[in-house]
């Protein structure tokens, strides 16, 4: 009894600590509709900054927090809410969640720059008070606990009170309801925003204040996750209720205590440590089960700012078509090194291809794609391999890789079954924790699973190594163990499963996938069955994650436990698809080639530039080199909100003028190939031809419709349609009012006000 | 006996009663109107019909059938159909593939099966909507959006259609030539129920009128009981409204 007393002590300590974490996260919630992934990040830089200003620049205790929670962290807020938030209105589900999950890189990136970039380095934050405790039942409770346990009181019933009992808090409770009606009604919407970007961020501080020296050693991504843990509670409180969150911060909290008890502290036993961890997930997915299910969603009023074409079935055989031979006479030019970044980049894209199913065609979210690349890993393993087998040996068969995408698919519907019912972002929300739990329970163990099923022994074997080896195709006589091999094989195997999206984006099911995208209401009123349909493609889509992944894996051979599971890797590749043209299939070639080219290939350049000039070593290295390395795919990630529709689009609007000069473009690409034969000679550079052809890219449509204007006249007028016809011809949107306020110059109107279509 | 039968819905919004124990009826082959002043609890009506929102209490009965508490799509598969007031067209499709989209998803559960192909031509001559065929229907015009919605819902072959303010948007001559199509529908077998600003639509072409006002239903008859009524006038001057 005295155990169990003290256990409870000590989960509702940490029930504080979740409890402002989650609260905070709500906060910007239900004022913004964003829910910001990047509060863990937040919380790990403002731990950093508190560390620094305490024990870097030995300030006073309560300078420091001051400093910290009060004046870094909601400055953090209100710059988020200022230069990027306050971009996503009107855009996509998934928009409104890739955009804070590049914020986390980049605050993530920016944190690794400034303290650990050379490597790993010893930030060990103290407690408040120390190591003092006091005894309580016979448990250690530190001074530290005791304030966490203060200030989540003193948070709720500041927020109770701001929330209920004053006007900036009905304000920014009526914001998110509908901010046009309260804009009517003299409310400031762009002030309650603020304020609660402030206070959210402020409580983020707070939290990653608090939670730090749980840690001993500062790390930045664990720590991110240690806020992570909190968000099943705020799920609780469907993003919304202060209170449920509180209470749901509390059952979290005790929760593990309990276990802990239950498990005599169980650090001992790895497989019960695992399941420790979990417990937030595990959480999660409970919680979702009760939630109940929201109104159907309808169409967004103002028209989301993502369009997409599609391209005919002739249009996408043509470009696999230049696709595969262009990666062919790429990859002879190539050096051995260059071949494998391009390689890894195929194999990346082949995972995003699952996402331009999932998000790009449904809207629905996947965070997870890496766990499904590490089921598919395991179900292969066991077929092809086998615990004695030796995988340099053998070949990745049909059989496994069909097995794999029949067990990815399975799960695949198994995690989506509870989120089915609720919007795009709790199914989202649901995949991650998948992903933990999966992460936690199967890829960390390191002994095999062993049973029995109807008396036949079997054995499972898990990253029992901590790695598994991967066999590579041994496929009609080629040994795709050569490296340019299988990245043709790859290269051939994307343009496949491009097609057959394209095929299934054109036909009855694709209209029905899409259908359901805009407008998940009126679907249901022409009888589809929507839960049914979107379990469908999400299992679909499992599988294909697990055949790129399975690819992914046979690329990289050996693959370690440690990295790329634990839920950020998924995170960076659903937010690089997503910038690289969720709609489309070169979306997902653009996002692997670019996430190996800048994880891999600029910071080299730069390295190699910092050995060629050592004066400027710091400047190349460090300042460009590592700085991209650690933010430049998540700063590449936040320009999104200023062009939802991805990179993809972007290339493709400005190549469809081509079709007008169809000779200076055929001339563009002869000269290409005949570039390319020079460089194949040896008679210019490799990285010459490279650079020309990329900036070709860019500059040659410019230059053709300078040549002929003539033939451009519209598209250089578009958006120049005569005004008188604008709310006759097609409704009034919001662009044209801001080029009537630009053209007559009035001030701007608010920008947020939305359009009046109806 | 009537084809839907709607009794004693009530519908709170928090404290604000958007319906309150509401009646309404619709037979086949016949227009009933359903009128009544801004928020008087129209469209929410449309929505318990269609499943979108569940009421408080009441019964939604369709061909002798309680349909209270089946999932929205169950109820469209027994013959329900709508528009919205606030469009809910697929904005990254064309006219005609919205349209045809509305088909296939049919023919997955109606039988006998129509080839959705042809049906969605059939459709878009039938509203006049060939000309539009092609285009974005986030450009095209309102009115014509309206019309779009009208042919979705109809490519589920449906008993009854719910009409949320069809004709906003459209000209004079074109709701002229709407109210035509409307008598040809019932003329063909189906129940419509139409929520409408424009009075002389509904006077053209509804054989009985339902009239709400705040929730509840303040009169109803043939519409020109209706125009003689006083609390009807007193509803609609009194709420400031009507143009
Ligand atoms: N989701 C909602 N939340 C809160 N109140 C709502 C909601 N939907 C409708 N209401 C309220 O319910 C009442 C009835 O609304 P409803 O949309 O049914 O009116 P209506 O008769 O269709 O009006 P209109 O002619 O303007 O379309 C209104 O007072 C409205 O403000
Ligand atoms: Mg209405």
């Amino acid at each position: 009894m005295q155990d169990f007393l003290a256990y409870t002590v000590l989960g509702i300590c940490l029930g504080s600590v979740y409890a402002i974490a989650a609260t905070g996260l709500v906060v910007t919630y239900s004022t913004s509709g964003v829910f910001n992934v990047a509060h863990g990040a937040v919380a790990t830089i403002s731990a950093l900054v508190y560390w620094q200003l305490r024990q870097g620049w030995h300030l006073s205790t309560p300078l420091a927090i001051v400093l910290t929670i009060c004046v870094f962290a909601p400055a953090v807020g209100i710059f988020l809410e200022l230069v990027v938030m306050r971009g996503l209105r009107d855009t996509s589900e998934v928009t409104r969640l890739v955009i804070p999950i590049a914020v986390l890189l980049a605050i993530n990136g920016l944190a690794t720059w400034v303290w650990f970039r050379d490597g790993s380095r010893a930030i060990v934050p103290k407690k408040f008070f120390g190591e003092q405790h006091l005894q309580v039942l016979g448990q250690a409770v530190y001074y530290h606990q005791v304030i966490g346990v203060g200030l989540a009181m003193a948070t709720a019933g500041g927020l109770y009170v701001l929330l209920y009992r004053s006007r900036l808090g009905v304000t920014m409770r009526a914001t998110v309801d509908d901010r046009r009606l309260l804009m009517l009604n003299g409310g400031r919407p762009d002030r309650a925003s603020l304020g609660s970007w402030a206070i959210g961020a402020g409580l983020a501080g707070l939290a990653g204040v608090l939670l730090a020296p749980q840690q001993g050693a500062l790390q930045i991504f664990a720590l991110t996750l240690l806020v992570f843990d909190a968000y099943p509670a705020a799920v609780g409180g469907r993003l919304r209720s202060v209170p449920i969150t509180f209470v749901g911060a509390m059952v979290l909290g005790l929760t593990r205590q309990y276990f802990d008890w239950v498990s005599h502290a169980g650090q001992s036993w790895l497989a019960l440590r695992n399941l420790r961890n979990a417990i937030p997930a595990i959480l999660l997915f409970a919680a979702l089960l009760f939630l109940p299910q929201g109104r159907l969603r309808g169409a967004v009023v103002a028209r989301t700012r993502e369009r997409f074409t599609v391209p005919t079935m002739k249009q996408a055989v043509a470009w696999g078509g230049v696709l595969i031979a262009a990666m062919a006479m790429l990859q002879a030019l190539m050096k051995g090194a260059a071949v494998i970044s391009l390689a890894n980049g195929m194999a990346l894209s082949l995972m995003a291809l699952s996402l331009v199913l999932l998000t790009g065609y449904a809207g629905e979210i996947n965070l997870a794609v890496y766990t499904f690349a590490g089921v598919a890993l395991i179900v292969a393993w066991q077929l092809d391999v086998g615990p004695t087998g030796l995988a340099t040996r053998a070949s990745l068969s049909v059989t496994a890789i069909l097995a794999a995408m029949l067990v990815c698919a399975v799960v695949g519907g198994l995690i989506a079954l509870p989120a089915l019912r609720l919007r795009g972002l709790y199914l989202g929300l649901a995949t991650f924790a998948f992903g933990t739990i999966v992460y936690q329970l199967v890829i960390l163990q390191t002994k095999p699973l062993r049973g029995s099923i109807f008396g036949h022994q079997f054995t499972i074997n898990l990253f029992t190594t901590g790695s598994l080896t991967v066999p590579r195709p041994h496929w009609f006589g080629i040994d795709f163990r050569d490296q340019r091999a299988f990245l043709m094989l790859m290269t051939v195997m994307f343009v496949l499963i491009g097609l057959a999206l394209v095929g299934i984006r054109r036909s009855a099911y694709g209209r029905m996938i899409i259908a359901m995208k805009d407008s998940p209401a009126a679907c249901a009123t022409l009888g589809l069955n929507i839960m049914r349909l979107k379990l469908g493609v999400f299992m679909l889509s499992s599988a294909l994650a697990g055949l790129g992944g399975l690819m992914w894996a046979a690329q990289q051979r050996t693959l370690a436990n440690n990295n790329n599971f634990d839920g950020f890797a998924s995170l960076l590749l659903f937010m690089i698809a997503v910038v690289g043209g969720i709609g489309y299939i070169s979306g997902a070639l653009l996002a692997g080639i670019f996430l190996s080219v800048l994880s891999v290939v600029m910071p080299n350049i730069f390295i190699k530039l910092g050995s060629d000039y050592p004066s400027l070593h710091w400047f190349f290295v460090t300042g460009i080199g590592n700085f991209t390395k650690f933010v430049g795919p998540a700063l590449i990630g936040i320009r999104l909100g200023k062009n939802p529709s991805g990179i993809a689009q972007q290339v493709m609007d400005g190549f469809r003028p081509l079709k007008r000069v169809p000779l200076g473009t055929a001339a563009w690409a002869s000269s290409i190939v005949v570039l390319w034969f020079l460089s194949w000679r040896g008679a210019i550079g490799h990285w010459t031809f490279a650079l020309v052809v990329i900036g070709s890219v860019f500059i040659v449509p410019r230059v053709l419709m300078g040549m002929f204007p003539e033939r451009f006249e519209d598209v250089a007028n578009a958006g120049q349609e005569d005004p008188d016809l604008i709310g006759l011809a097609r409704p009034f949107q919001r662009h044209d009012r801001d080029r009537f306020d630009r053209e007559l110059a009035l001030p701007g109107h608010d920008r947020s006000r939305s359009d009046a279509t109806s | 006996m009537p084809l839907l039968e709607c009794q004693h819905l009530n519908v709170a919004f928090g404290g604000a009663k958007a319906l309150n124990n509401v009646d309404v009826t619709a037979d086949s082959g016949a227009i009933t109107g359903l009128i009544g002043p801004n928020g008087a609890g129209k469209t929410t009506l449309f929505n318990c019909v269609t499943g979108l929102l569940h009421p408080s209490s009441g019964v939604v009965v369709l061909d002798g059938r309680d349909i209270t508490r089946l999932p929205p799509f169950k109820r469209s598969r027994l013959g329900i159909a709508r528009t919205f007031q606030r469009l809910e067209l697929f904005s990254s499709l064309t006219v005609r593939d919205n349209i045809r989209v509305a088909g296939e998803i049919a023919s997955r559960w109606q039988r006998p099966r129509v080839d959705p192909r042809r049906e969605t031509e059939r459709v878009l001559d039938l509203l006049a909507l060939g000309h539009l065929a092609d285009r974005d229907v986030t450009e095209i015009p309102t009115g014509m959006a309206r019309r779009v919605e009208v042919g979705r819902a109809l490519m589920t072959r449906p008993k009854i259609l719910l009409l949320d303010e069809p004709a906003s948007g459209q000209d004079e001559a074109e709701t002229e030539e709407f109210g035509d199509l409307l008598l040809q529908l019932c003329a063909d077998g189906i129940a419509i129920l139409l929520v409408e600003h424009d009075v002389s639509l509904v006077m053209k072409v509804c054989s009985y009128v339902h009239v709400l006002d705040f929730g509840s239903t303040i009169a109803r008859g043939t519409p020109n009981e209706i125009q003689a009524n006083p609390v009807v006038l007193d509803a609609y001057l009194g709420a400031d409204q009507e143009p």
